[in-house]
């Protein structure tokens, strides 16, 4: 026990004259992360704001035909322009997100009271960029044939809600806090992430770099236990992990306080309960990290195989955020011992202010500590290797 | 005192095992200088090893003071001072910082660790350099923090593996200088070495290791006997039967 606080601290004065190191992981990640986040959003917000209140330029083929339906769009903020020859082709090159093309006979079934036909060509797969013109025009097409729809039925001495059996109201139960922009459904991934990885460069040279630096053999020849030296080198590493992870969130919180506009700052109303709570959290994932990291710095047998093994642990959390974007499932108690998913279903309820029961949190700790004694059994069974001194 | 009897080590590599030590049994006794002299790759770094319990051996075993390095490891950890091949100190810790870090892993009290590294300071002359990082040290300087951590906690016992190498002639006429002191001093001192002058002049025995066996165990004046050679450079080639390895 001694030992081990002897070694811890000798690490952590290692590792925090490493200005590089530091530079990293305490001025570069805090930074880089919120800003981004915070870019993504600001952009986002600015695009939607455009996209459903600027005056939108719709090409129409055929506008002639309907010279009320393309005054009744100029009163809602609409500009129609004469279509292009190959509405296709434009559209398909991004040069138009929709073009609306009229029916040759568009004029005549009108006038005769028939339905008349019009088509929306636009690119479904572009979702983010023209999602949002697609659903004005839609709906604005919707409101125009509703009221025409209206005026004709009451023309002819038929009471308008004949033709509307159903009433649909609406009522979002959605909590500010729930509502989500694309930042926060990153933000899990980027805690996990930070947790996971925040303390590599100490773990790897904390082991691996000792190794290299040979002053591992003159350290595994004092008394000191290689249980106690691994123990040390770990915690080193999850310390380091947790300030970085510290400095980041609060950098977060501190860039969105700064952001202009309300919309941002709905979910960060977050309470010193949340954030306790968050820390439980992400806490075993950080200790999870620190092991890991540490037994696969003790398994390499340099400091460049050892960072070869980065981009696979960068991908392992990601994983279950891909899998809940791609298919959203309700949170089941098994899922929360699936490391990663487990944290990220946790977090993502936090964020969402909604209670979490003991024994969730019991499944979740308890499967991740699990973890933890896993990794560093490995870890110290890699540190007993000799082997482990012999590489040079 | 270290005595150690009938040790053996393979390795398995890919050509095949190696034998790295086969069959070394060797005393070295308190209050004298003793020189483990081979060719390159004779074996010795990985008897001094398997001495300070870095490695396990396959046979035989290690006494040091009376206690079996198999049967107490950190028991006997505590009662050596190691300066292993790899010299390898904290480039971002100053001299003393290092010193400083060893001591505590020995659990000695920081008094005693500042006591000892101005003692230790003193007599390798690490004035000029103690409390500077040592990132971009010299050959000599590593060396001499790195003897300076192995006898932090004023171990009965003192290992050193090829002590000399990469040392300018002040340094090592230093160094010499000081092995006789701890050997005044009643303490068991080990050395590895290939260069024979360096044992020569320095070892009360010495013990001469040739592809993993002993091949010759005694002082230098017996061994020049034992051979019939008038000085030890011949007495080495011919117990090991070849000059190979001599001019490493």
């Amino acid at each position: 026990m001694r030992t081990l606080g002897v070694v811890l601290r000798k690490e952590l004065l290692d590792a925090f004259r490493d200005r590089r190191m530091v530079l990293v992981a305490f001025l570069l990640m805090p930074l880089a992360v919120p800003l981004v986040l915070a870019g993504a959003s600001v952009l986002g917000e600015r695009r939607q704001v455009q996209q459903l209140e600027a005056t939108l330029e719709l090409p129409v083929i055929g506008a002639e035909q309907a010279p009320n339906l393309v005054a009744w769009l100029a009163g809602q903020n609409v500009r129609v322009v004469p279509g292009p020859p190959d509405p296709d082709a434009e559209v398909r090159a991004q040069r138009r997100e929709i073009v609306v093309r009229l029916d040759d006979a568009f004029a005549d079934d009108w006038r005769a009271g028939r339905p008349a036909r019009l088509e929306l060509i636009f690119d479904s797969s572009r979702p983010l960029a023209s999602g949002a013109t697609i659903a004005r025009v839609r709906s604005l097409l919707a409101g125009y044939s509703e009221t025409v729809g209206t005026l004709r039925l009451v023309a002819r001495g038929i009471h308008p809600s004949v033709a509307n059996p159903l009433q649909v109201g609406t009522r979002d139960v959605a909590t500010p806090q729930s509502r989500f922009d694309l930042s926060q459904q990153l933000l899990p991934y980027l805690l996990l992430l930070l947790a996971f990885i925040g303390g590599m460069q100490v773990a790897i040279d904390a082991t691996a770099g000792e190794r290299e630096r040979q002053s591992l053999e003159p350290l595994l020849a004092t008394p000191a236990s290689r249980e106690s030296i691994i123990s040390a080198k770990i915690l080193a590493t999850a310390v380091f992990a947790l300030l970085s992870l510290t400095i980041t969130l609060l950098a977060y919180w501190g860039v969105f306080a700064l952001v202009p506009g309300g919309a941002l700052d709905a979910s960060f109303a977050l309470g010193p309960v949340a954030l306790l709570q968050l820390f439980v959290v992400i806490l075993p994932i950080v200790l999870l990290g620190a092991t890991v990291l540490t037994a696969l710095a003790a398994f390499a047998r340099s400091y460049r195989e050892a960072q070869g093994y980065l981009p696979m642990l960068v991908f392992l959390p990601m994983i279950p955020t891909l899998v809940l974007m791609v298919a959203p499932v309700k949170t089941q108690l098994w899922m929360l011992a699936v490391p990663f998913l487990g944290q990220n279903q946790l977090i993502l309820r936090v964020l969402r202010a909604e209670e979490i029961r003991a024994a969730e949190w019991l499944v979740s700790l308890g499967a991740a500590m699990l973890l933890v004694a896993a990794a560093w059994w490995l870890a110290a069974r890699l540190y007993h290797r000799e082997s482990l001194t012999s590489s040079t | 005192m270290i005595r150690v009897e009938g040790l053996r080590k393979s390795f398995g590599t890919r050509g095949g095992v190696i034998r790295a030590v086969d069959d070394v049994s060797f005393t070295a006794a308190d209050g004298s200088i003793t020189g483990l002299l081979g060719p390159n790759g004779a074996g010795k770094t990985t008897t001094l090893r398997m001495l300070y319990t870095l490695m396990q051996p396959d046979a035989g075993r290690v006494l040091v003071d009376g206690l079996d390095a198999a049967q107490a490891p950190a028991q006997v950890r505590a009662r050596l001072g190691v300066l292993p091949d790899a010299r390898g100190i904290y480039k971002r810790l100053t001299a003393r910082e290092n010193i400083a870090y060893f001591g505590a892993l020995h659990g000695l009290p920081p008094a005693r660790i500042d006591a000892k590294t101005a003692e230790l300071c003193d007599a390798l002359g690490m004035d000029d350099f103690i409390d500077r990082r040592a990132e971009g040290f010299s050959q000599g300087q590593r060396t001499k923090t790195a003897i300076a951590r192995a006898l932090i906690h004023d171990p009965r016992n003192v290992l050193l593996d090829e002590p000399t190498n990469g040392l300018d002639v002040m340094t090592t006429r230093a160094l010499r200088q000081f092995l006789r002191g701890l050997k005044d001093a009643g303490r068991c001192v080990l050395l590895s070495s290939h260069i024979l002058q360096e044992v020569a002049h320095l070892c009360d025995r010495v013990v001469i290791i040739a592809s993993g066996r002993v091949v010759a165990d005694g002082t230098p004046g017996e061994i020049r006997t034992a051979t019939g050679c008038a000085n030890l450079e011949d007495a080495f080639v011919k117990v090991i039967g070849s000059d190979e390895g001599l001019l490493a």
